[in-house]
């Protein structure tokens, strides 16, 4: 996917420019001994760079340029005839598409959001552990080792409303038996909990591995300094942990922004269009219903709202913390 | 304000080894306090059981009359500079500075001002925009040192605040920081490797050795009277001399290698004890400033020795010679990068007049007032 150039681009950053350009400028012989170097880099990278390209700049160009043609689809294949925007304005007006952008959107921001708070939660708690740490730590993966299709598949006995224990204890407690996943709004619930549940861990560990690098240090001036357990966590801790923090929100947002297993299985994308987002519509609408002219577009429409969002996010987060951490 | 007592204080860390053994240490309040010791004696580790940062694992630490042993550095209200400078590095200079006095809720004009003339006092005006990433090592370190003034502490702790500074900015802060102290008054400890520091700003030093504090004193006190070898080699620069010498039988002179130094009468009814060592071996120390050159006027001790290196300071010559005497290293002498010693060697400082050269044979005259004598066995000094 494009995906791969902005995460390049955001590890690059810290190491490539020096702050405030008090550095010294490279010169001479050094200067020159490092673009051999550079040249010779390219050239060990070249056998794999050409494969990279093969197996995914081919196909986004080709999807992009199918979202721009008129398909013809026929028994035997389909061929492209000549250019158009047809496919945009079909897709720009089609409702479900409307819904499933806003769904996808929103679906993102809340979950993301959830699983950072939560995530820095456990990964405070992980990081003053002294004992059972690495118990702790491998009972939480196992939501995030398990495959989603499975994991989806366990969410889906739980939510049932014959025999899920979910309902079970929605009876217990006198909630009545209501149809979860019957009915639009618990299950975008119920999949944000399953979402959540599963990625959780994962945003814990990393913030916890940023956790661990921060300087003790400065934590012991803090306290000298006076300062409490919370002012501690949102004047020290907080301000330095923002780029690994920025770093989970950027895989997770990719990986959220492309939901679609969890769905697939769990809500089949229902009911209605209730939870479908942008990946399994653009799946419908190209391989069930044939139209893969629309479906290219709506695959492009994604990638580059992806791609715009990625490139928002490096700017402001490079302005945030570029010449911070030195 | 407040004073520090340290009553039979232990640190023994975690993997059981024990960088702090029973130290027994007042500080006064308003006194200034040096602590001085050889690379990883436990200076720092003192330090941080005082600031609360270490637990004190046996004995008992007060600060202010109060037992502070289960108090957390917030609640003992100190101000601390680390040696390796702790600071924030996602915050200005002057956020850094200012920190501690936003955490108390003081007024910002007040705080604006408060950190502007730590800035000033400091020279970092400049850099105030800034953040410790941007800075050179001795910025930083100043940086360190505005965050500790700018508070009015109980106690100061500092940590070679001073270590990274070029020896003009040095002789300036060292000035500045005393001035700091005195106006605010307030009990501090202060680490440092620098003699003259140690010398120059401490009410009295404490000298320490593997976790142990040898001796506490004013500095002249400690200069003129040190209580054993370790203490008389770890202070002054260069070292003191130390040789190993044999007192003759009615102790009334000194076997030193093969030269002979007569003991007049004052040394000795000074030292009463000195009888005892009689026809025994003892360690004698003479400070290089106590070998000045010979001359026809001096009358009596002198020791000759062949000039190895001269080096002219100007003012005057440090002589480096060798004799044939046992020279003795205390460990942790070897501080502010001497030439190392050989068999036999000694430094002297003498008159630019004197004309020494290397390969020469010196005469020194021995000013056998101001001589130490030690014990060999266990290196207490003989004083009585
Ligand atoms: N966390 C620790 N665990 C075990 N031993 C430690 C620890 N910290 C320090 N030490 C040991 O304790 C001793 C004293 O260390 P400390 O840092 O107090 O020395 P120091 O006198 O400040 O030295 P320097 O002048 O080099 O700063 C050293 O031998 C060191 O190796
Ligand atoms: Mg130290």
């Amino acid at each position: 996917m494009a995906v791969a150039d902005p995460l390049a681009a955001s590890s690059a950053v810290p190491a490539g420019e020096p702050p405030g350009g008090t550095a010294p400028t490279v010169v001479g012989r050094h200067d020159a001994f490092r673009r051999r170097l550079a040249r010779l880099g390219w050239s060990f990278s070249a056998p794999a760079l050409i494969v990279i390209a093969a197996v995914t700049i081919f196909p986004i160009v080709y999807s992009v340029i199918m979202s721009f043609s008129k398909v013809n689809v026929s028994g035997n294949g389909y061929s492209l005839n000549g250019l158009t925007l047809h496919n945009y304005s079909l897709v720009v007006n089609y409702g479900p598409w409307r819904y499933a952008l806003v769904f996808t959107v929103l679906y993102t921001v809340v979950t993301v959001s959830i699983e950072l708070v939560v995530g820095t939660a456990f990964a405070l708690v992980l990081e003053r552990m002294t004992r059972g740490r690495g118990l702790l730590m491998a009972i939480l993966l196992i939501p995030w080792s398990l495959i989603t299709v499975i994991s989806a598949e366990l969410w889906s006995y739980m939510y049932d409303q014959q025999y899920g224990i979910i309902d079970a204890i929605f009876r217990a407690v006198g909630l009545g038996s209501p149809s979860i996943l019957g009915s639009a709004a618990p299950s975008i619930a119920a999949l944000c909990v399953a979402d959540i549940w599963k990625t959780t861990p994962f945003v814990a560990i990393i913030v916890l591995a940023g956790l661990v690098m921060l300087p003790r240090d400065v934590y012991e001036a803090a306290e000298v300094d006076g300062a409490s357990g919370w002012t501690t966590f949102w004047k020290i801790t907080f301000p330095l942990l923002r780029p690994t923090i920025a770093l989970a929100v950027l895989f997770r947002v990719l990986q959220a922004f492309g939901l679609f297993d969890l769905p697939f299985v769990l809500t089949h994308g229902g009911p209605g269009f209730a939870t479908t987002p942008l990946a399994i519509l653009g799946y419908n609408v190209m391989f069930q219903d044939f139209l893969f002219g629309p479906g290219a577009a709506i695959a492009t429409t994604t990638a580059l709202l992806v791609v715009i969002g990625c490139l928002l996010f490096l700017k402001v987060f490079r302005a945030q913390v570029g010449s911070e951490i030195s | 304000m407040a004073d520090i007592t340290l009553e039979k204080v232990v640190k023994v860390y975690p993997n059981g080894f024990e960088a702090v053994k029973e130290v027994d240490l007042d500080v006064a309040d308003g006194e200034f306090m040096v602590l001085v010791g050889p690379s990883g004696c436990g200076k720092t580790t003192l330090l941080r059981m005082v600031a609360g940062l270490e637990d004190i694992s046996a004995g008992t630490m007060r600060i202010g009359g109060k037992v502070v042993n289960d108090l957390g550095p917030k609640e003992r209200d100190i101000a601390m500079v680390f040696q390796n400078y702790a600071l924030y590095p996602h915050m200005t200079v002057a956020e850094n500075i200012g920190f501690a006095l936003k955490l108390r809720k003081m007024p910002k004009a007040e705080i604006d001002r408060k950190v502007k003339e730590a800035a000033d006092i400091l020279g970092l005006t400049e850099w105030i925009d800034r953040k410790p990433g941007q800075l050179s090592g001795g910025q930083r370190q100043r940086v360190a040192m505005g965050r500790a003034i700018v508070r009015e502490p109980s106690v100061f702790l500092m940590d070679e605040p001073l270590s990274n500074l070029d020896a003009k900015l040095r002789v300036q802060m060292r000035a500045e920081v005393s001035r700091i102290q005195r106006r605010l008054g307030v009990a501090t400890v202060y680490v440092t490797h620098d003699q003259v520091e140690a010398m120059t700003m401490g009410d009295r030093v404490a000298v320490m050795r593997s976790g142990v504090i040898q001796q506490v004193d004013d500095p002249q006190t400690l200069y003129d009277r040190p209580c054993n070898m370790f203490v008389a080699a770890f202070i002054g620069s260069p070292a003191m001399n130390l040789y190993e010498a044999t007192l003759e039988a009615g102790a009334g002179a000194l076997r030193l290698g093969s030269q002979r130094i007569e003991l007049p009468e004052a040394v000795r009814v000074a030292r009463p004890t000195l009888a005892g060592y009689a026809g025994r071996a003892v360690v004698i120390g003479l400070r290089p400033e106590h070998l000045p050159a010979a001359n026809e006027r001096s009358d009596g001790n002198v020791i000759e020795g062949d000039v190895e290196l001269v080096e002219a300071l100007g003012n005057e010559l440090q002589v480096h010679f060798s004799i044939d005497a046992e020279r003795i290293l205390a460990e942790g002498a070897d501080n502010a990068g001497e030439v190392t010693l050989h068999h036999g060697e000694g430094v002297a400082r003498v008159d630019t007049r004197s004309g020494m050269k290397p390969g020469s044979r010196g005469r020194f005259a021995v000013d056998t007032e101001r001589m130490q004598f030690f014990d060999a066995s266990d290196g207490l000094a003989i004083r009585e």
